[in-house]
């Protein structure tokens, strides 16, 4: 089985490490990164909340595809959306919207959020719901991530 | 968990790709967004010894117009890039079976191959590996018993390629690629009625591409799920036809999910083109269903509410083409 070197970029840092083919990208976040804020859960592509982003900013599943993949690549996961200790707007609109409960989910369904507004600036709602299918909040429900998702997409609206 | 040990390769270019698989065809695997086969490597439905990488090949990558009209599409094209496309996005029958693939999530990684070669999928296979054990092994994962469906002597896990039903109509030709050479086939040949090897791509043989003729006219396209986001189909169908005064004179029907290979109706469209578009010819079609679904399982959903389902769809399929 061989273990290679992969330079990965993650959240802006470079990183260089050795990382196995039994691997996935979640893996190596979690593991020798450290970065736990991205969260395994059914680790079968149901759950989503295990998403990160590409480098084009699209939600990706990190728990459906393995780390040496990614050799070269750069990746965005939740601890990379603050910049200098002040939340991305996507985070504090799910705060002023509460729409958080336990939390366990609320990474991936963060990046999924961001990166329906990647695509779409000003979303309409069937582009939300499209973009935010692939993941579950067992308690919250998704209702109160929609409200934030759009509250988001309006304050850009007003902007123009 | 981790995945189970193997080899990792990530070749730079097709021939390289196809010597790798050629090599040791029985124990390697392709790997392209990696969403099946990870899910399946994770719960020790496969455990290749080998997994190449396609991510990188630009051979499975591009979507091209034909002198014909025609659109060819590399195998390893992103689901996400397709619905991107323009070619693509006018024809809006097949934009909207991509769509209906999976989540965002998953179309961002998963590829036009990856659909079309996806694993077939029964109850018994789709549990975790420490469920499985508790009922030991079945046809596909190494005994003669089918606990999905005990006396089969074939696997008859389901296919729940999303876009076989559509690009089957559509009369797309499936091109494929190994060490030895490539050939083309139509896409409905691609399939076989053995869940196990439910394709006749041959030892260290790849998917390349999908050419897929203009539309002589309407096509449509439709899923059936418990959700619309995300689900595997419980039944899909896709119809291409070509219409003179309101009447089909050439159509395809095919019905995806149902059973182990999709299936291209035959009966049911004679009626369609000796009768029309009519309430009573869509009804007489509906009926000539009987004897083209074959043994239906009870996979997923109950046999009785597959032939039911396969009646709606197809009733579907047609109203969706008089209406065009």
């Amino acid at each position: 089985m061989n273990r290679e070197m992969i330079r990965l970029t993650v959240n802006g840092d470079p990183y260089e490490l050795l990382a196995s083919p039994r691997q996935t990208l979640l893996d190596v976040i979690r593991g020798p990164l450290g970065l736990t804020g991205t969260k395994e859960g059914c680790t079968t592509g149901s759950c989503g909340v295990c998403t990160v982003h590409n480098a084009s900013g699209e939600a990706v599943l990190s728990c459906l595809t393995p780390a040496l993949e990614w050799d070269g690549e750069a990746v965005t996961t939740i601890e990379g959306l603050e910049t200098s200790g002040r939340l991305d707007e996507i985070q504090q609109a799910f705060i002023d919207h509460h729409a958080v409960q336990c939390g366990f989910c609320t990474p991936g369904v963060i990046m999924s959020a961001r990166a329906v507004l990647n695509e779409h600036p000003s979303p309409q709602m069937d582009q939300i719901n499209d973009g935010m299918s692939g993941v579950i909040c067992r308690c919250t429900g998704h209702i109160k991530v929609r409200e934030a998702i759009r509250a988001v997409g309006s304050k850009l609206d007003r902007r123009v | 968990m981790l995945l189970p040990a193997h080899d990792y390769a990530q070749p730079g270019s097709l021939d390289e790709a196809l010597a790798l698989l050629n090599a040791s065809p029985a124990t390697s695997r392709a790997i392209a967004g990696g969403t099946d086969l990870i899910y399946n490597m994770r719960g020790r439905l496969e455990q290749p010894e080998l997994v190449v990488s396609l991510r990188r090949l630009p051979e499975l990558q591009g979507v091209r117009q034909l002198s014909d009209g025609s659109l060819r599409i590399g195998a390893g094209e992103r689901l996400a890039d397709l619905l991107r496309n323009e070619a693509v996005q006018r024809w809006s029958a097949l934009a909207g079976a991509i769509r209906s693939v999976a989540s965002s999530h998953v179309r961002n990684m998963a590829t036009l191959g990856g659909n079309l070669c996806l694993q077939t999928r029964c109850w018994y296979t789709n549990q975790s590996e420490e469920w499985r054990a508790g009922r030991g092994p079945c046809l596909k994962t190494g005994s003669p018993d089918c606990h999905a469906l005990p006396g089969v002597e074939v696997c008859v896990a389901l296919n729940n390629a999303d876009l076989a039903p559509l690009l089957i109509a559509m009369q797309a030709t499936a091109t494929l690629a190994s060490a030895g050479g490539r050939r083309e086939l139509p896409l409905e040949d691609f399939y076989t009625d053995d869940g196990i090897a439910h394709t006749v791509l041959g030892p260290g043989e790849l998917l390349l591409a999908l050419t897929i003729p203009p539309p002589p006219g309407p096509a449509v396209y439709w899923k059936h799920s418990s959700r619309t986001g995300l689900d595997f189909s419980w039944g899909t169908v896709g119809a291409s036809a070509t219409m003179a005064d309101g009447r089909p004179v050439a159509l395809r029907v095919v019905l995806g999910s149902l059973t182990t290979r999709p299936l291209l109706l035959d009966a049911p469209v004679r009626t369609i083109l000796e009768q029309g578009l009519g309430d009573d010819a869509i009804a007489a079609a509906q009926d000539a269903l009987r004897g083209e679904l074959g043994a239906l399982t009870n996979l997923y959903t109950p046999a009785a509410y597959k032939r039911e389902l396969a009646r709606i769809l197809l009733k579907r399929a047609l109203l969706r083409l008089r209406e065009s």
